[in-house]
């Protein structure tokens, strides 16, 4: 089945909502597409239920506000449950492939978003161990606790909502592990200082934590992990870290979850597959290439494909919104004036920037590692093969060791691993670049794939 | 790194290193140069076919009887670290017409050497359960067998340099110096290597390799593509693959040949190919004949339908125009070698190729004769 | 309340909650044993982009739980390997 629509937003977070909601504002006829189930992207995962979403979130009303706004428009079809495994430009068009149809337009904004950036350490596959974001999105998503003893770790702002989430949910025991120093704000105080609602923000998380005892240590990161007989999660090494993250000393506790997040990583698969432009950012993170209007690419003017949000580069919701604003008036060609929303993006890149140099992630993660400690989940991979194989066989960038190792090669296809992997070879850009392609987006069975009608 | 090696091999993939192979077991100290890494080109876009079954009789098919054993041979050397295994091939046939030109494609193999097994429909359901109804009729090669293409390379390649030899990779090649018709070296991205012995084992760009040196060669890529399951548990005993596949791989044709070849791996996947077409280095995954690779492999195993998909690769194999090999010395270039154009066999025919071009090189009788595969052939010259 | 049932044990979830959520709410943190080493994996990344949490689901391999929606009767089996 062919489905055309004038602009199709792919992506149901901040950015891809106010993109879908600014261009039929101002005229065109919207198809919005999400993987998931429900609107709302990571950031406003819901469950329907209004009490349990307004206590998992900061302001859920802004996101509850857009979203109905967006579910209410009529020229805006919503498009859910509905993962895209591949996409191509032929003749002019950008075609879009999902398990039965083939989304067709010349506008189109990504704006995939991000997932959580998870650092190996040895015992980081024990059950128990997750990503900050799987914590975050089991409550908001499902109302359910990860745990009773939850330690909170890794660095940036995104610890504090988590943990307060937890917190006030019932998690009997909370611990925040902060990377950086206590005055890490310091060097960016003018910043912060221009951005009060951050401030506030902040300082509420900061009272929900005092108010349910939940201790914050400030350069100390979780190390290692430990797990009882059964398997599953009983400890962490948690460790004293100097801000080249080396090892000064070491503790151990008690958890059955332990929650962590070492920033983000942009999902840049689909955006790559339409051979839009990539770039390195400052903190490793690759992402896309956009000029003022959020335009990736155009082509002669036929068909053109904008990106908005983290996928230009992690910077948080305000900015995501932003920047999806700009992208949809843009689609639509709106005559609308964005000079004030340039001045807006402006100023929330200027935090985005700020937060990036507050939270660095230094290489002194490797020295965590033993050769033992796995390093591609999916196809078993430790630290002691890939060195091996870099010595030996000569596989000294990402595509050599994965050939060699099948590191990348299994069903994340590299989601996981391939940041880590460029961080430990000193991979250039080009090779960062690489290592996210993925031709095949999301699994497709051959049955599907050799479906008549598909473009 | 030896100021002047005895023999410079350029090109790191499955070609270039079992030559460098050879040629150091030969006594000759070897440098191996690749703009890129080990198994950069097309040796890491293959399936690590070792086949006898897919070739007709004929010069390509002795050579590679020759390296099937060569390959064992090799893994007796340095230690079977890249996945060999005898895993057999099993051809399948699937209309009246199929089967006739199977059996009489059997028979001729027969007299060539090859080992093949007719079978009839209810010994290849023992040999392959998952078989369509629609197949009936098929033949099994036991001499077909399968590696992993790129640990191959590196290992074969880590034994040459522990034997003497060296490797740089990241080197780009800018011209092959020449005296008097006789090369004297090669000038690189990392300086001047003189010797007096070259190697184009580059590939789908030994072409432009030639360029380098004032000579040519009409190599050119012919695109495929290959599927890649999620592992699962075994579902395939053995290669398997339409017997349309030979017609394909002889076909002059440009355009989209396609025909189902199927095959576990040891990490489980399920690899399905194969495709080929003459649309030059065009960039990009043609999901066409993606879709094209996936029915055929459903109408072979129609269990495959529930699998997934995990991921998909595209390589350029270097296709000579009469689909045989180059290998031999320059017409016009004295010292300067080719091991070129072994289009979708290269894995299969390396080390006969390296053992026959190590022979002509080191002036020794050569196991077969080398007159089909000369670079002469297509240089409008007479070899002296 | 919906049901469903996990390696032939009857668990409870409720509505909208994602398997794995549901699991873990079951206090069932192990979800796979991995293909090469048996070590066991539960949840990781929460949002369907590290594919550690896969099970059987209704008969279907590989579907990751955290972004499967659990629905009346769903029959969910570990699977062997990936």
């Amino acid at each position: 089945m062919e489905i055309k629509h004038q602009v199709i937003v792919v992506g149901a977070g901040p950015a891809g909502l106010n993109a879908a909601k600014y261009a039929a504002n101002a005229g065109c006829d919207v198809a919005l597409i999400d993987s998931g189930k429900r609107l709302g992207g990571q950031y406003w995962r819901n469950t329907g239920n209004e009490v349990l979403d307004q206590s998992t979130h900061h302001d859920f009303d802004k996101g509850s506000l857009l979203m109905d706004a967006v579910k209410a428009n009529p020229r805006i079809t919503i498009y859910l449950d509905t993962p895209i495994w591949s996409a191509s430009i032929i003749d002019q068009r950008v075609v879009l492939r999902t398990k039965d149809s083939s989304f067709i337009t010349q506008r189109l904004i990504l704006a995939t978003g991000a997932y959580d950036r998870a650092i190996p350490f040895p015992g980081w596959d024990i059950p128990g161990v997750m990503t900050a974001g799987a914590a975050q999105s089991l409550l908001k998503g499902s109302g359910v606790a990860a745990g009773k003893r939850i330690i909170v770790g890794g660095t940036g702002p995104f610890l504090l909502p988590v943990a307060s989430a937890l917190a006030e949910h019932g998690v009997e025991h909370v611990e925040i592990c902060e990377a950086t120093g206590r005055l890490a704000w310091l060097p960016q105080l003018h910043v912060l200082l221009n951005n009060p609602n951050k401030i506030l923000e902040a300082f509420t998380y900061f009272l929900t934590l005092r108010r349910n005892r939940v201790r914050m240590h400030y350069k100390e990161a979780i190390v290692e992990a430990h797990a009882n007989e059964s398997g599953v999660l009983r400890a962490v090494t948690v460790a004293r870290i100097n801000s080249n993250f080396q090892v000064l000393s070491k503790r151990e506790v008690e958890c059955d979850v332990a929650a962590i997040s070492w920033g983000f990583t942009v999902d840049t698969a689909l955006a790559l597959s339409l051979g839009l432009s990539a770039s390195v950012a400052s903190d490793g993170s690759v992402c896309i290439e956009t000029d003022e209007d959020q335009l990736a690419s155009a082509h002669n003017g036929e068909y053109k494909i904008f990106a908005a949000g983290e996928l230009t580069g992690i910077g948080g919701s305000d900015l995501a919104l932003i920047e999806g604003a700009i992208a949809g008036l843009a689609a639509a060609n709106a005559r609308e004036t964005k000079r004030n929303l340039f001045k807006m993006r402006r100023k929330a890149r200027r935090f985005a920037g700020a937060l990036q140099r507050v939270y660095p992630i230094p290489l002194g993660w490797k020295d965590w590692l033993t050769p033992q400690t796995i390093i591609c989940r999916c196809e078993e991979v430790d630290y002691g093969t890939l060195r091996e194989a870099e010595r030996e066989l000569s596989a000294t960038d990402s595509r050599s060791l994965k050939l060699m190792t099948r590191c990348g090669m299994g069903m994340c296809q590299g989601r996981m691993c391939a940041r880590n992997i460029s961080d430990l070879l000193g991979s250039n850009d080009e090779d960062r670049i690489n290592g996210t392609k993925r031709p095949i987006i999301t699994p497709i069975t051959l049955g599907e794939l050799a479906q008549e009608g598909l473009l | 790194m030896k100021q002047s090696p005895d023999a410079i091999v350029i090109g790191a993939g499955i070609v270039g290193a079992t030559t460098a192979l050879a040629l150091t077991q030969a006594g000759l100290n070897v440098l191996v140069i690749d703009r890129g890494h080990v198994a950069s080109g097309t040796t890491s876009a293959g399936e690590g076919n070792i086949l006898v079954s897919d070739k007709e009789p004929g010069p390509e098919l002795e050579l590679a009887l020759r390296s099937r054993d060569a390959w064992f041979e090799i893994a007796e050397a340095i230690g079977n670290n890249f996945e060999l295994e005898a895993k057999g091939g099993v051809v399948v046939a699937r209309s009246d017409a199929g089967v006739r030109g199977l059996r009489a494609l059997t028979s001729r193999q027969s007299s060539a050497g090859v080992v093949a097994q007719d079978l009839a429909t209810n010994e290849l359901r023992t040999l392959e359960p998952h078989l369509s109804h629609s197949v009936t009729e098929g033949a099994y090669y036991p001499q077909d067998a399968q590696c992993q293409p790129m640990l191959a390379a590196a290992q074969i390649l880590k034994r040459v340099v522990e034997s003497g030899g060296d490797f740089l990779p990241e080197t780009t090649v800018t011209e092959i110096k020449h005296l008097d018709s006789r090369v004297v070296g090669v000038q690189t991205s990392r300086g001047f290597i003189s010797t007096p012995i070259v190697v184009n084992a580059a590939g789908t760009w030994a072409g432009e390799i030639c360029e380098l040196a004032g000579t040519t060669l009409p190599i050119a890529p012919r695109r495929g593509f290959i599927l890649v399951s999620v592992p699962t548990k075994k579902l395939i005993f053995h290669k398997v693959y339409d017997a349309e596949y030979v017609a394909n791989v002889s076909s002059g044709s440009a355009d989209l040949q396609s025909s189902s070849v199927v095959e576990g791996t040891q990490s489980g996947t399920i690899l399905i190919g194969a495709s080929r077409e003459r649309v030059g280095f065009k960039e990009g995954i043609d999901y066409s004949v993606l879709r094209l690779l996936a029915r055929q492999a459903i109408e072979l195993f129609p269990i495959l339908a529930e699998l997934q998909l995990l991921r998909v690769y595209r390589g350029f194999r270097p296709y000579a125009p009469d689909h045989l090999p180059v290998i031999g010395e320059d017409t016009h270039v004295k010292g300067l070698w080719h091991n070129a154009g072994h289009e979708g066999a290269g894995i299969g025919l390396a080390p006969a190729s390296a053992q026959l071009i190590m022979e002509s090189i080191t002036h020794q009788q050569t196991f077969m004769s080398g007159a089909p595969f000369l670079p002469s052939r297509f240089q409008g010259g007479v070899v002296a | 309340m919906i049901h469903f049932s996990f390696e032939g044990v009857q668990l409870e979830a409720e509505a909208g909650q994602s398997l794995a959520a549901a699991l873990i709410a079951n206090q069932q943190r192990i979800t796979r044993l991995t293909r090469i080493n048996s070590t066991p994996r539960g949840i990781f990344c929460g949002i369907g982009q590290c594919f550690d949490c896969l099970l059987s689901v209704d008969g279907k391999l590989n579907q990751r739980s955290c972004i499967t929606e659990v629905h009346e009767g769903m029959v969910v089996q570990i699977q062997n390997g990936n």
